[in-house]
C-alpha cells in the first residue's frame, strides 16, 4: 500500500525519510562491502531487485475486485535477510514511484519505512522463532510473509493517522479510520501473499536447490533438508 | 510502466541536461508541499500539465493516466478525513468540517505533487536521473546495481507476461486457488531464471575481464544556463504568485 506523492504533509514526508536514512545507509554500506569482496553479487541482487519489481507490478487474483499487488516484502526477507532487503526495497520503491507512478519522492521515506524496513524486520522475526519453534518450513513462510503484510499495512495506517489526527479523538480514532478502510483489501491479500510465497518457495526447494546453496546469505535452515 | 518509459525516451526535452528538468520539478513540489495548498496547488498543477504537454509534448492522454494512478488510494483515504470518529458518548460518527478544509487541502496538494512527479518521470530518462545520484555521493557501486536492476527489469517484465498469457491460456487464472497457485509457479520459475541469467551474465563478464566494474558511455548531456535561468525563473513565479494570492485572499 503506497503512500501518494504529496499525501503526507511535509514535516511528516521528511521525518519519516530522516528515520528511513539510516536504515537504508547502513544497507547500502553493507551490499557495497559485500559487492566488493564478491563482485558476483552484485548480479545476483541485480537480478533478484528486478524479479522484486516485476513481482510486485503483477496483478494478484483480489476478492475484493479492486487491483492489489503483491509486495514481494515477505519472500525477499526469507531469501536475502532484512538488512539486504532494506536497499533493494527502496531501489525497487524509488523504480515503482518513477516508472508506475505508485507512490512518490516526497513520500518515498515512509514508504520505505513501512514496506523495506518494518515488513522485512517483521517476516524475518517471524520465520526465525517459528523455526526454532520446530514449525513446519510451509507454516513458517506462509505465517512469515503474511504476518510481514500485516505489520506493514498496520505501520501505513500507523503513517496516515499520525500526520491526519482526528479533530475529536485524535490519532487513535483517526488510526482506527485508516485501519478500518485498508482492512478488507489488505488483510485477505496478506492471506493471498502468504500462500503464493509458500508456493514460490516450495517450487524454489524442488527445483533449483542449487542455486539457493549458493546463496551464502540464505538462511541454512531452508535449503539443509533440501536436498534427497 | 511502458508508456512512461517510452515517452522518457523520446520527448522532446529529453537530450536537455537532467537537472534543467529536476530543479524545476522538485522546485514545484517544493513550493506547494510548503505553501498553503488551497492557492499554491492549483498553480502549480497548471504549470506542471502546461509544461508537459506544451513544452515537452507529451499527450495528454498519458499524463491524465498518471495522474490516475494513485486516484484508487485517494479514494478510499479521503472520505475519512472529513468523518471524524467520537468515542466519548460511545461510538458516533460525525461529520466534521475542518476534517473536510483539510481533506480539500490533501487532495489538490497530492494532485498537483503528483503532476509535478508525472513531468519528472515522462521528460527524464531514468538512467540520466541516476547519475545525478552520483553527484550526491552515492557509492559507485550502488548506481551501478541500480542500473543493472533498470535493465533487467524489462527483460523480466517481458518474460512474467509471456508466462502469465501461457498460464492463463491453459485456464491458470480461472478461479481464485488456481490463480494464487499459477502466479506461484510463474514467479518461483522467473526467480529461478533471473539466478541463470545472473550466472550467465557473471560468466560473460569474467570472461571480458570483468573485475567488479562496468563502464559505460552516458550520453554528453550539456548545462544550459539560459534553460535553467528560464525554468528558476518560472518556479519563482509560481511561488510569488501564490504568496500574493494567499496574502490577498487573507
Amino acid at each position: 500500500m503506497h503512500i501518494t506523492e504529496g499525501f503526507l504533509p511535509p514535516l511528516h514526508a521528511a521525518l519519516w525519510t530522516a528515520v528511513s536514512l539510516p536504515f537504508v545507509a547502513v544497507s547500502a554500506y553493507r551490499v557495497n562491502r559485500l559487492m566488493r569482496e564478491q563482485p558476483e553479487i552484485k548480479l545476483l541482487l541485480a537480478a533478484s531487485g528486478a524479479f522484486a519489481f516485476v513481482i510486485s507490478a503483477l496483478k494478484l487474483p483480489s476478492v475484493t475486485g479492486s487491483c492489489s499487488h503483491a509486495t514481494g516484502t515477505g519472500l525477499g526477507a526469507i531469501l536475502f535477510g532484512p538488512s539486504v532487503m532494506a536497499l533493494l526495497g527502496t531501489i525497487v520503491l524509488a523504480f515503482q514511484a518513477l516508472l508506475l507512478a505508485h507512490g512518490g519522492i516526497t513520500t518515498l521515506g515512509a514508504n520505505v519505512f513501512s514496506m523495506a524496513i518494518v515488513g522485512p524486520w517483521v517476516a524475518y522475526a517471524v520465520l526465525r522463532s517459528a523455526q526454532s519453534l520446530q514449525a513446519p518450513l510451509a507454516l513458517s513462510v506462509f505465517l512469515a510473509a503474511m504476518l510481514g503484510g500485516w505489520a506493514t499495512y498496520l505501520m501505513t495506517a500507523g503513517q496516515l493517522a499520525l500526520a491526519f489526527p482526528d479533530p475529536t479523538s485524535g490519532i487513535a480514532g483517526s488510526f482506527l479510520k485508516f485501519a478500518g478502510v485498508f482492512a478488507p483489501t489488505q488483510l485477505p491479500l496478506a492471506v493471498i501473499e502468504g500462500l503464493l510465497t509458500v508456493v514460490i518457495v516450495n517450487f524454489l526447494r524442488e527445483y533449483s536447490s542449487d542455486e539457493l546453496q549458493n546463496l551464502n546469505f540464505l538462511p541454512k535452515t531452508l535449503v539443509s533438508e533440501a536436498r534427497p | 510502466m511502458r508508456a512512461i518509459d517510452h515517452h522518457a525516451w523520446t520527448n522532446r526535452w529529453r537530450d536537455w541536461h537532467p537537472l534543467e528538468k529536476g530543479l524545476p520539478a522538485l522546485g514545484l513540489l517544493m513550493l506547494v508541499l510548503i505553501l498553503p495548498p488551497l492557492t499554491t496547488a492549483p498553480l502549480v498543477l497548471a504549470g506542471a500539465l502546461l509544461t508537459t504537454v506544451y513544452g515537452a509534448g507529451i499527450p495528454w492522454k498519458t499524463l491524465l493516466s498518471v495522474l490516475a494512478a494513485p486516484v484508487t488510494f485517494l479514494l478510499a483515504g479521503i472520505p475519512f478525513l472529513a468523518i471524524s470518529i467520537d468515542f466519548t458518548s460511545g461510538f458516533a460518527l460525525t461529520f466534521s468540517p475542518e476534517g473536510f478544509q483539510l481533506a480539500l487541502q490533501t487532495v489538490i496538494r497530492a494532485l498537483a505533487a503528483m503532476s509535478c512527479l508525472a513531468f519528472l518521470i515522462l521528460t527524464m530518462p531514468l538512467t540520466d536521473g541516476v547519475l545525478l545520484l552520483r553527484r550526491i555521493g552515492v557509492p559507485a557501486g550502488i548506481i551501478e546495481l541500480i542500473l543493472l536492476i533498470y535493465r533487467l527489469i524489462f527483460v523480466f517484465a517481458e518474460r512474467a507476461l509471456t508466462g502469465r498469457q501461457a498460464q492463463a491460456g491453459r485456464l491458470g487464472y480461472s478461479r481464485l486457488d488456481r490463480s494464487v497457485r499459477s502466479l506461484g509457479l510463474l514467479g518461483g520459475n522467473l526467480f529461478q531464471r533471473a539466478l541463470e541469467q545472473a550466472r550467465r551474465l557473471e560468466t560473460g563478464l569474467m570472461a571480458r575481464g570483468y573485475t567488479g566494474e562496468l563502464r559505460v558511455l552516458s550520453p554528453p548531456r550539456k548545462l544550459s544556463w539560459r534553460r535553467l535561468a528560464v525554468s528558476i525563473a518560472g518556479v519563482s513565479l509560481i511561488g510569488l504568485a501564490s504568496g500574493g494570492l494567499t496574502h490577498g485572499l487573507s
